[in-house]
């Protein structure tokens, strides 16, 4: 097997309070391989931004990565993440309508990133941006024009624009699309499927819409409480899911189609624990109709490469 | 944009009449200025002769107009303390308070901020949160005492700077400036110390807390993740986003140096137009009082209006908004 | 009472060292004000009093004419320092207290009206405080008080010097009080028990008073506690300017002015003993005022 773009081994985040100290990642490990999307679902608070933001030392204080490792193109980053921001690998955020500065034209930001990483001249650089906004679908007309002038769909474009501006390997999408018109949204997906294949850029795409990943992703993580609760070809997961949660997840989609009408949605009873309210063993059980003791007692490990759940150790 | 250019200025000019018509009441009939100017022996037709003469019997509005045509003559009328015009008195007093608000201004602004910015770069830091403490302490005191206190310290105790005076000036035409000597620029350092430094602590504290609202925001974080240098991460993104609402406050707090110059002036007998004022508030010189008001109610406004005009011309986003309507 | 003592906001304030000590120092000055009367030794305004020969005595020293000990020593006048501190205290509090009563029932009240008739009324006190709010407070009170005096007649101008100084100084700070108490008026008038009052047939002043000042009131302790701060120190900068409280009456300002006069002749106790008064009044009453505002801001908790 090619070795993962990216490697994440037993990162945990923590947050030091007067309580003691919160784990918002618990010992989660993931891999990246070159090109593909990888989704990563989950409710809110379950740590997918945590994960993101920490690939690139971006984790707000009180929050640090404390301990762990993390790898990428065999080389290991989570000591000295700064080199690697906005050159192999880019972020991009959720609300592209904060996520530009509003007082530079879009055309200053562009050139000013490119310059970053790229030793060219100034007006190499112009031409640069002027063809990265012509891969978003932006017209390079409007290279000195200001962000408030661009629509919400338009902004994501340039902040797509942006992060690809030096060529990157691997892109971090946190809920790119979550601010958006849902008729945008299919747009910005197109466009950063279509981006990935003719570039051959990886992308984690973090989101809560099942929708989304099972529109757009190669494989999906399932995180649940700070820990990767499943793993695995989206079509696989969505499908057959093995972790109790990914199936209540699945089952608790709206669907249109003519057999779920007059049914009423499903919902998980329960919500997930806050950070400082997380059970013993599995994090899960308290609301799993398929518990046994063991899960409330030991935390399970992944297995198969599939599943954090005890259920799989019998079927082994 | 026109429009509201021609709309800010509609405002102030009415502003500006209501502080003429205020300052005009109080000439005219705060004390009386015909008691004044006459000796007590003076006849009740002398009086009625002098009351027409200075147009005193005309109608209120007429009285009203050509005070301020008058004004905008520069013609205030003449102190009751020495009969000297006011014009004069006041033109001649106006270098020194000028040269003493633009001194403490400039300390005022580029150690403000700096140290705002520092205190919010370096959140937490040892040198940080003795800098906060210190600019509590600066905000509760009052000007006067600081002043006092400062002239002890450097004048009593150290001898090192003079305790009071403007120190020898050079005249340059109708201006008279202390910046060309050693004693004058010596007798500048502690007022514009007092002056400023309650001005120095509001734009730190400003500027610490716009910095820190800045550097939470999205786009300094969505900066950081494209790689872009510390350094450009804050002097090119956070500080620019950072000065507009801090030089609009300060403006707006120029208007209120010119008020705390009279506490400064009078602690070190500066010879400028604040301490002309609160002599003329002691005697009760009408025509002294009057004129300061409409002076420095001219001056605010012009303030306020250049402040509004500027926060236009830098915020791109407020250009368009107020063409929409919104404001 | 006891409610008190076991709520959140006590519980924070004994754990505080900033609020404990602020208050205590405030609450040590007040009480010596009060009772200015009593622990002071001589009275400072009896002229008849005063004995010239006790003129600039070093403080803990006999005088070396009439063998008088002071404990902070004597002014120009004789007069025992530590008494006129004590007696200033008084006028400094007191002023200071009575120009914001002023300025609260003002601005409350002006605030409840343009709140809630609205119209021509609204818009007049509303532009009235936008051109008094362009003029830094201090400047205000300095004219109100300039005016006042030109309308005395001189005879009466040092007696009436305390009741001026009130006067302007209330009358310079209470457009804070009508903007917050406005806007909240105008939100309170939307809701229903003022149309159930209406209904009823209580005339508007009933229905300002009765009904909606209660509701409005909150905001305005916070806003007092900042103006009580800045009415003492215009009051001490109005009489150190010289126009405030006469030397017949001193207040904190009077006496640092005069003390400020002796700086260079050596008598230092003339000015610091008044100065480090008013600096602990000055930061304890801010640091108080800061902290209290902190608790009662429901937006940081």
């Amino acid at each position: 097997m090619l070795q993962p773009l990216l490697e994440i081994k037993n990162i945990c985040v923590e947050f030091k309070t007067r309580g003691g100290a919160l784990k918002a990642v618990d010992d989660l490990s993931i891999d990246v391989q070159q090109g593909e999307i990888l989704g990563l679902v989950g409710e809110s608070g379950a740590g997918k931004s945590m994960m993101g933001a920490a690939i690139l030392g971006l984790i707000d204080p009180p929050g640090r990565l404390s301990s762990g490792e993390i790898w990428f193109k065999g080389q290991r980053i989570d000591q000295n993440p700064e080199p690697f921001r906005g050159c192999e690998i880019s972020m991009i955020f959720q609300d592209p309508l904060v996520s530009l500065n509003p007082l530079k034209k879009i055309g200053d930001q562009l050139v000013e990133t490119i310059l970053r990483h790229k030793r060219m001249s100034r007006a190499q650089a112009i031409d640069r941006a002027c063809r990265g906004l012509i891969e978003v679908g932006i017209d390079p007309e409007r290279l000195n024009a200001y962000p408030h002038t661009f629509s919400g769909g338009m902004r994501q474009r340039v902040v797509i624009a942006l992060a690809l501006a030096s060529e990157p390997s691997l892109i971090i999408a946190d809920e790119p699309t979550t601010a958006l018109d849902v008729s945008v949204q299919a747009q910005i997906l197109k466009l950063l499927k279509k981006l990935c294949d003719s570039r051959g850029t990886s992308i984690i795409l973090i989101t809560h819409d099942m929708g989304v990943i099972s529109e757009t992703t190669d494989r999906v993580g399932v995180l649940y409480a700070g820990r990767l609760a499943e793993i695995g070809i989206t079509d696989h997961v969505l499908r057959s899911a093995k972790h109790p949660y990914t199936r209540g997840l699945v089952a608790s989609t709206p669907k249109i189609d003519p057999d779920s009408f007059g049914r009423s949605l499903y919902q998980i009873p329960g919500s997930m624990p806050k950070l400082d309210a997380i059970p013993t063993g599995c994090a899960f059980h308290p609301r799993c109709t398929m518990r046994t003791d063991k899960c409330s007692q030991e935390r399970p490990p992944m297995m198969k490469d599939t599943a954090a759940c005890w259920l799989l150790e019998e079927m082994e | 944009m026109v429009l509201i250019l021609l709309r800010r200025l509609g405002q102030a000019i009415l502003v500006l009449f209501i502080v003429a018509l205020i300052s005009f009441l109080i000439f005219r009939y705060v004390g009386s200025p015909v008691d004044n100017l006459l000796s007590q022996e003076a006849t009740v037709q002398q009086r009625a002769d002098l009351e027409e003469a200075l147009g005193l019997n005309d109608p209120v509005y007429e009285q009203y107009f050509r005070f301020v045509w008058n004004a905008v003559n520069f013609d205030f009328g003449n102190s009751y303390r020495g009969s000297l015009p006011v014009a004069e008195l006041i033109s001649s007093r106006l270098p020194a308070t000028l040269e003493l608000a633009f001194t403490s201004a400039l300390f005022a602004l580029l150690l403000g901020v700096i140290t705002g910015i520092y205190t919010a770069i370096r959140r937490g830091g040892l040198l940080a949160n003795l800098i906060l403490t210190l600019s509590l302490i600066g905000v509760s005191l009052p000007t006067f005492l600081i002043g006092v206190l400062l002239i002890w310290v450097f004048a009593v105790e150290l001898q090192w700077l003079p305790s009071f005076g403007r120190g020898e000036v050079v005249q340059l035409g109708w201006w008279s400036t202390g910046f060309l000597t050693l004693s004058g620029v010596k007798s500048l350092i502690l007022p514009s110390i007092t002056l400023g430094l309650y001005q120095l602590t509001l734009i730190m504290r400003l500027t610490r807390s716009e910095m820190l609202e800045v550097l939470r925001q999205d786009y300094v974080r969505f900066a950081r993740a494209l790689g872009l240098s510390q350094r450009s991460v804050y002097f090119n993104h956070a500080l620019p986003n950072t000065m507009i609402p801090v030089t609009t406050i300060a403006g707006l707090q120029l208007g209120s140096i010119v008020a705390f110059a009279i506490i400064t002036e009078t602690v070190f007998q500066w010879p400028g137009v604040g301490l002309l004022f609160i002599n003329a508030v002691y005697f009760v010189d009408i025509p002294v009082m009057s004129a300061y008001l409409l002076l420095v109610g001219v001056l605010f406004v012009v303030i306020n209006l250049a402040v509004d005009l500027l926060y236009l011309a830098i915020d791109p986003r407020l250009r368009d908004s107020q063409l929409s309507g919104d404001s | 009472m006891k409610r008190f003592f076991a709520s959140d906001f006590f519980y924070d304030f004994v754990r505080s060292p900033v609020a404990l000590v602020s208050f205590l120092i405030v609450l040590f000055l007040v009480l010596s004000a009060v009772f200015a009367g009593v622990i002071a030794p001589t009275n400072p305004f009896d002229a008849a009093s005063l004995n010239l020969m006790n003129g600039f005595t070093p403080p803990m020293e006999p005088n070396p004419f009439t063998g008088d000990v002071f404990w902070m020593g004597t002014d120009d006048q004789g007069r025992d320092l530590f008494s006129a501190i004590l007696y200033g205290l008084r006028i400094s509090l007191f002023v200071g207290a009575m120009a914001v009563a002023l300025a609260t029932v003002m601005g409350v009240l002006l605030g409840l009206i343009a709140g809630y008739m609205g119209g021509w009324l609204d818009n007049l006190i509303m532009r009235f405080a936008d051109i008094q709010m362009t003029f830094p407070s201090i400047l205000v009170a300095m004219l109100i008080f300039g005016v006042a005096r030109g309308i005395l007649p001189p005879e009466l101008r040092d007696e009436m010097a305390i009741t001026v100084l009130i006067v302007s100084i209330g009358l310079s700070e209470w457009v804070p009080f009508a903007r917050t108490v406005r806007g909240s008026t105008m939100v309170e008038k939307e809701k229903e028990y003022i149309a159930a009052a209406r209904l009823i047939g209580l005339n508007r002043w009933q229905i300002m008073m009765r009904h909606i000042l209660p509701n409005v009131l909150n905001p305005v302790l916070v806003i007092a506690t900042i103006t009580l701060a800045l009415a003492i120190i215009a009051e001490a900068t109005l009489s150190f300017l010289g126009v405030g409280a006469p030397r017949t009456e001193p207040s904190l300002g009077t006496l640092i002015r005069v003390g400020q006069d002796f700086l260079f002749s050596g008598e230092w106790w003339i000015l610091l003993f008044p100065a480090c008064t008013l600096l602990a009044l000055a930061l304890s009453v801010n640091l108080f005022g800061d902290w209290l505002r902190d608790k009662l801001n429901p937006r940081l908790k």
